[in-house]
């Protein structure tokens, strides 16, 4: 918590094969991160389309962390590289939408990576408390 | 008995009025039943009183009212609240009352900004200071009528189509609900979509023709797929009167007048995902929120901030 007391609201999309099991892993060995994020199974980071991110982001939520496997890991062969190709899309329309960049963030965790999925989420969590609240909050 | 109609014009360029004397032959039958009691337009009656002798402006009691153009100071706010108070239906006709319109784009940018940018840092203009006497006080920001009171039915287009207006004057006078279309420009255009992604494309300006021109429109490849900006796809169809829309017809792509799909579509991220479908690449966009918000403006678009860094 920063001196004002925001706390900041992460939605977080976890693709089922990669970082959803992370998440579990990073629960089942006790691993401290802050309870900020709001965790949404979806099968593939590929499937969530940008008006998602966008409507998070508009109506509410200060950050939104997509997580799904590696490059060359995906269960279904390219889902997380077409993420990546419309997390540029969500770059413009963060811009459009007066958005600071940081709000939106990709990265990949596999199954195995419990620590780096705790790791992705406090860095997430504590560059947004230092931002501060989204213009829409 | 003839229905009294009272039309007011806010921040408009006089397009939709030009629309209802331009429905032509259809006119005539509905004239004789509708009586026109306030209509700036085309009538001198003044809201003050001809000699300018009431104390607060007046709007006469009517059946319907039909305001066109959005809301830009406070002149046209109070008018818009006298006009609600006296009658029964109010329709805000044409994408600057419905959506905001061209004048929203200017939402994009502080009031201070505007009257610096207009009064003195324009070329054109010996710069002076800006009026303030004997003139209403601008609004923060342009407002769509819905966002000041409440309206009964919303005609989009810029300007409305006249078969549209006639369409829902009919309605009104039968009593009938008048349903707007529900679907896009794409699913009343009858170009070729081949589905194949125009990738590696760059963008091309309207300013040159699409390729086909003259040919049947059903042999015209979509063009957008041809590297044109249209914007079809985040577009309200109805423009065409249930045929061909009206700019695809005369082979130039939508440019998005009738306005957003839905009251809470968002056509930037509705574009966006079209664009990205197409291959072409949206950072090629001059000014690309006000690109796709351009009729839609008001509540969508806003002003940037400096940014924290």
């Amino acid at each position: 918590m920063n001196d004002n007391g925001y706390e900041p609201l992460i939605i977080m999309y976890c693709c089922y094969w990669c970082a959803y099991t992370a998440a579990d892993l990073a629960g089942t060995s006790r691993l401290q991160y802050p309870p900020n994020v709001r965790i949404i199974r979806v099968q593939c980071s590929g499937m969530v389309h940008p008006n998602l991110v966008i409507d998070a982001l508009t109506n509410g939520a200060d950050g939104v962390l997509m997580l799904g496997c590696h490059p060359g890991d995906c269960h279904y062969r390219e889902g997380n590289l077409r993420a990546q190709a419309r997390a540029d899309a969500i770059d413009m329309m963060l811009e459009d939408f007066d958005l600071e960049p940081e709000r939106y963030r990709l990265a990949w965790v596999s199954a195995s990576e419990g620590p780096r999925f705790a790791e992705v989420v406090t860095e997430m969590v504590e560059e947004l408390r230092e931002l501060g609240p989204s213009v829409y909050a | 008995m003839a229905v009294k109609v009272a039309q007011e014009w806010f921040s408009i360029c006089g397009g939709c009025e030009v629309t209802i004397l331009d429905v032509g032959e259809p006119l005539l039958d509905v004239l004789p039943e509708l009586e026109f009691v306030h209509m700036p337009v085309i009538m001198d009656h003044k809201v003050f009183g001809q000699t300018g002798e009431k104390p607060k402006a007046e709007i006469p009691e009517a059946d319907v009212g039909i305001i066109s153009g959005g809301i830009r100071n406070e002149e046209n706010k109070e008018l818009a609240e006298e006009m609600r108070s006296k009658v029964n239906f109010l329709i805000a006709m044409g994408s600057c009352a419905a959506y905001g319109g061209i004048p929203a784009l200017a939402n994009q940018f502080s009031t201070e900004a505007i009257y610096k940018r207009v009064y003195q840092g324009n070329g054109t203009t010996i710069a002076g200071p800006t009026p303030d006497q004997d003139i209403p006080a601008l609004t923060d920001r342009v407002y769509t009528l819905d966002e000041v009171v409440k309206v009964d039915l919303k005609l989009p287009g810029c300007p409305t189509t006249p078969h549209m207006f006639v369409a829902a004057l009919m309605h009104l006078l039968k009593g009938t609900p008048f349903e707007l279309e529900t679907k896009s420009v794409c699913d009343h255009c009858p170009t070729i979509r081949e589905k194949k992604a125009a990738a590696g494309m760059t963008l091309k300006r309207p300013l040159e023709s699409v390729e086909g021109v003259g040919e049947p429109l059903n042999t015209v490849r979509c063009f957008m797929e041809q590297g044109f900006l249209c914007q079809g796809p985040a577009t309200r169809a109805g423009c065409g009167d249930g045929d061909t829309p009206r700019c695809i017809s005369a082979y130039m792509p939508c440019r998005g007048c009738f306005g957003p799909l839905s009251h809470d579509a968002n056509p930037m991220v509705d574009m966006m995902g079209a664009l990205s479908t197409i291959g072409l690449n949206p950072r090629e966009i001059p000014d690309r929120a006000a690109q796709f918000n351009r009729f839609a403006g008001s509540g969508r678009l806003r002003q940037k901030r400096s940014r924290r860094r």
